[in-house]
């Protein structure tokens, strides 16, 4: 592993607060899994972590979406193409799709990106995909295509209401080892989650804290995973380097 | 000889980097980034008698040229560091420093005659006086001279393995504390641990950190180190091993002109995890250049 100086070739506007930014980085293109991310100097003190929205192996390019929710993310949405950044990655564990035919891909929020990833690559290996999309408003909508199923809470667009409505909608019954995963804010993944209970179908959950190093050594940015079998009621285990993918059923959420 | 050596009383060290205590865990995810073998030690993350889980909810918050964390002292426990853990430390190649922490008296001798047992894996202890995030035991030992002194006697009949205290700068008088620990028998001290702090979200009228406060770590608190590190050369026959915002080269030789024999290098490794590498680089150079060994700058300064 290594850290690696990069350069943003592109950087476009994908609604109010939000970019889309790609950089030259071969190595992290060859070797990004979808659900990994990257840690990026912000011209701030500590780097900012961001799930991998794509990869071109070809170009040697890979893609992050930036929402501005504070300064840090104000900084680097205001990057201009030639701008030389600092870049870790990719770090984390990316989902297992192992033993699944049927990926039911649920994103909310800034999840759209990394779902956007999980789309393009498994679906390139064979896999079958199902995109499920949240979104407030039909003004938010992004990372969207024709074959994704939208939601938006006010009903401007697509279904009217949340994920998991979205996720009602679909016949389970024509799926083949389906297994959801799930990417955005922490309660629509704990319903996502719940939903999936209800289906039987196996869920794995993408967790995200405020974070420092992103590669496992400050032990900052934990979540609470159940620990019965070593005789704990949890351990803190850390989004970077023990996550960020983990089985719904193992968070306490 | 490498003209980086440094010692730190009887401890030899290859160079005067060290991994500060809670930023580099037990060596096991920097390995995968460089070769740590090329550093003096690495201070593993701070140890208790029984695991502890750490604090809930954030624990970080970003702040001026620097940071603040409200870990809690989140670790396996010292059984299981000593089963899983010290081993691979002894395998990377560099000085093993075993960096323990407790609640009570108790619980710092027994942590410290456990560890006694395995003293061919380990070249010094550092003993945490100075966690700002945890209720009991370390800052609000390590802030009073006479408990300071209490404990480091009492440890000091526990093992003949170099003891190194690690001290809390949120003090009134650093000197007092430092000369307690000399003259109960530590070994060194190590200057300092992080600043109390406090971070504030204007939005909900709350603290960032879910702990309320959290100790201020990064280049913004070097001044401060320093002064101590200076104040405390003035006063201390024993090493000083200084630890601050150190991310340059240049950061490591104010260091030592101050008064340390070595320095720890932690918030560094969070931003730029093989900075120690460029560091170490640029150490020889400096040394070659100017025609020196490091050793000999420490306690150079002079004072207006």
């Amino acid at each position: 592993m290594q850290e690696y100086k990069c350069t943003i070739t592109e950087i476009s506007k994908l609604n109010a607060d939000t970019v889309y930014i790609t950089i030259s980085c071969p190595e992290i293109a060859k070797a990004a899994v979808p659900g990994q991310f990257v840690n990026i100097s912000a011209d701030k003190f500590l780097k900012r972590p961001f799930g991998i929205a794509s990869a071109d192996t070809e170009k040697g390019t890979f893609c992050i979406g930036v929402k501005v929710v504070g300064k840090g993310t104000q900084e680097i949405s205001s990057f201009k193409q030639g701008k030389a950044v600092d870049v870790l990655g990719p770090l984390g564990n990316g989902f297992n799709v192992d033993g699944y035919d049927d990926l039911v891909l649920v994103a909310g929020g800034t999840g759209v990106f990394p779902i956007n990833f999980a789309k393009e690559y498994y679906g390139a290996r064979g896999k079958k995909i199902t995109v499920v999309q949240g979104f407030r408003t039909q003004d938010q909508i992004i990372m969207s295509d024709k074959d994704s199923i939208v939601s938006t809470d006010d009903g401007s667009f697509g279904i009217h209401g949340n994920c998991c409505d979205a996720l009602k909608t679909l016949d389970w019954n024509s799926f083949s080892k389906p297994v959801i995963m799930t990417v955005g804010p922490l309660p629509m993944m704990k319903f996502t989650g719940l939903l999936a209970r209800e289906l039987n179908v196996p869920c794995y959950v993408s967790m995200e804290q405020r974070m420092a190093c992103g590669i496992g050594i400050c032990l900052v940015c934990v979540c609470k995973i159940k620990a019965e079998a070593e005789g704990r009621e949890f351990d803190h285990k850390r989004c970077c380097k023990d996550g960020p993918v983990f089985p719904y059923e193992e968070v306490i959420w | 000889m490498s003209r980086i050596n440094v010692n730190v009383g009887k401890v030899n060290l290859k160079s005067p980097l060290i991994l500060a205590s809670g930023t580099c865990n037990f060596g096991h995810e920097l390995s995968e980034y460089y070769d740590l073998s090329i550093l003096g030690g690495l201070s593993s993350k701070g140890l208790t008698c029984k695991p502890r889980v750490g604090n809930e909810g954030v624990r970080v918050a970003e702040c001026a040229s620097g940071m603040l964390n409200s870990v809690g002292l989140q670790n396996p426990g010292v059984d299981y560091f000593i089963e899983h853990d010290l081993d691979y430390m002894n395998s990377l190649g560099t000085g093993v420093i075993v960096n323990a922490a407790g609640h009570s008296f108790d619980d710092y001798i027994e942590i410290v005659s456990k560890l006694n047992k395995y003293k061919d894996k380990i070249d010094a202890l550092e003993i945490n006086l100075s966690c700002p995030n945890v209720k009991a035991g370390c800052m609000s030992v390590g802030s009073d001279p006479q408990q300071v002194a209490e404990i480091v006697a009492l440890m000091r009949k526990e093992t003949d393995l170099p003891l190194w205290i690690k001290l809390t700068p949120n003090v009134t008088d650093i000197k007092s504390i430092a000369l307690a620990a000399q003259n109960s028998g530590a070994d060194a001290v190590v200057l300092i641990n992080t600043l109390l702090g406090m971070a504030i979200d204007i939005k909900t009228r709350r603290p960032i950190l879910h702990n309320n406060t959290g100790g201020y770590s990064g280049p913004a608190v070097k001044p401060v180190a320093l002064r101590m590190v200076s104040e405390c050369s003035q006063v201390l026959d024993i090493p000083i091993i200084g630890c601050g915002g150190i991310s340059t080269y240049e950061d490591v030789l104010e260091f030592m002109i101050a008064g340390s024999s070595a320095v720890e290098i932690g918030t560094a490794s969070l931003i730029h995890p093989t900075c120690p590498v460029t560091i170490t680089n640029e150490l020889e150079k400096y040394c070659d250049e100017n025609d020196l060994d490091l050793k000999d700058l420490t306690g150079t300064l002079k004072l207006w």
